[in-house]
């Protein structure tokens, strides 16, 4: 148990790393998604399922929304030329 | 490179003071009584949510309550944007499939709050799983469909029934003499331990937080979603006025 | 085992606020924020670990591990999650108005 903890552990490192020191934003997030499902898995080998779920429901899922929805915000003028495209093609 | 040693120094001095604590055997304190005396108290089969709706009801409800705040601050900050186009959703295979998926999203919301006080679960997390759903329709089938269906102020009719209910249900305590959030003391039924029908208020007081998350979730992703679709709406005007030019 | 998991959360923690003092995009300070709020949990979860335990569910067999703090957090989390919606509707506000989330630029073009 105490090997896969550990294993566990050092993934979980790694992604906060990637996290963090990603250039796109977009790459940043997706690895804060994978950072959560982990962290839930952390919770449950420290014997606390209650936290797993909540972590697991809201780090992976809601979080991960929220930032999808303001980084889009932030990017206009691609989805302009993507709307313009489906415009041509119809 | 000063803020990277910066950093791992903290690092260190965190260390320094954890490295020297054992491997407990055993809990003293509070959480020591609260795990003897928590299936005589309050018939609840899970300890946490024991906790959460009984011993610090109280600090619950502040927490709901700064889920409201921050409903209050995003509906703020976006106050004068207006719905004008809704995103156009996805293709008909991710429409069908979701549309499969949506009822057994819903019962295992459903279940995970109803059985909150005898497995892992509760308000919290149910709420949070159905905040999901409408994202997840939101997402597939553009939010003009989201919002004929689930209208923005159901939602808030919705959370604010969840904080009503709560805090009528921590009155019944106080009318009874007994104090606010009061369980058992109170009048409410304790039952047997593991049974459905159990643990007086704490499946109620789940019941009320699932309605606030859940509500309150979806409202803030719904707001975020509106002011980007204004934005885009503003913009292809402007193109198209530019086109007519 | 209880070291490898104080170790961790302590990485964890230094990350995020690496993160946040070092990276100049907004979207970058955020999810520094979500980094380190994780990290301080799970300093917190590990500090009610106990060797051997079970989770804290009636009918229990053996020594359960502290519930109090799986309560503090199970609340923490949620607070959380709207803490980082209100912090990313801020962003986006101001996106509306300097048109950039660089905060140089911002820095830049209030001078």
């Amino acid at each position: 148990m105490t090997a896969f903890f550990a294993f566990v552990c050092v993934f979980l490192a790694l992604t906060a790393l990637v996290a963090s020191e990603a250039e796109e934003v977009l790459s940043a997030v997706i690895s804060l998604s994978v950072f959560g499902v982990l962290m839930a898995m952390v919770f449950v080998i420290l014997q606390a399922p209650d936290v797993a779920l909540t972590q697991a429901v809201i780090n992976s899922g809601l979080v991960t929304s929220f930032f999808l929805v303001a980084y889009s915000q932030t990017q206009k003028p691609n989805l302009l030329e993507q709307k313009q495209d489906i415009g041509d093609g119809q | 490179m000063g803020l990277l040693l910066l950093c791992l120094g903290i690092g260190w001095w965190l260390w320094k003071g954890v490295a020297a604590m054992e491997d407990p055997e055993f809990i003293i304190g509070p959480a020591a009584y609260y795990i003897i005396n928590t299936a005589e108290e309050t018939g609840a089969a899970n300890i946490v949510a024991a906790i959460l709706f009984d011993y610090r009801g109280i600090d619950t409800l502040g927490e709901a309550s700064v889920i409201y705040t921050t409903v209050c601050g995003v509906a703020m900050l976006f106050s004068k944007s207006k719905y004008k186009r809704s995103s156009a959703g996805l293709s008909f295979i991710a429409r069908r499939g979701v549309s499969f998926l949506v009822p057994f999203l819903l019962l295992y919301g459903s279940t995970i709050i109803l059985m909150g006080h005898m497995t892992p679960g509760g308000g919290f997390q149910g709420g949070a799983v159905f905040a999901t759903v409408t994202i997840l329709l939101c997402i597939v089938f553009g939010s003009s469909f989201e919002m004929s269906r689930i209208k923005p102020k159901t939602k808030e009719t919705i959370e604010s029934l969840g904080g009503l209910f709560f805090v009528f249900l921590g009155g019944v305590g106080l009318l009874a003499g007994a104090g606010f959030l009061a369980n058992t003391a109170a009048g409410f039924p304790r039952g047997q331990v593991g049974n459905f029908l159990s643990a007086g208020a704490i499946p109620l007081l789940n019941i009320a937080v699932g309605m606030k998350v859940g509500a309150g979730l979806s409202t803030i992703f719904y707001s975020m979603v509106r002011v980007l679709e204004l934005e885009f709406g503003e913009q292809m005007s402007e193109v198209e006025g530019n086109d007519k030019n | 085992m209880i070291k490898i998991s104080y170790a961790t959360a302590i990485f964890v923690f230094c990350i995020g606020l690496y993160t946040i003092l070092s990276k100049r995009n907004l979207f970058k300070t955020v999810i520094g924020l979500t980094i380190m709020e994780s990290g301080a949990l799970m300093l917190i979860v590990t500090a009610g670990y106990v060797h051997g335990g079970v989770p804290p569910l009636i009918p229990m067999e053996g020594q359960a591990v502290n519930p109090l703090p799986h309560a503090f957090t199970l609340t923490a989390i949620v607070i959380g999650a709207s803490d980082v919606a209100l912090a990313l509707a801020l962003v986006i506000k101001v996106h509306r108005r300097y048109k950039t989330v660089d905060l140089d630029k911002i820095r830049g073009l209030k001078e």
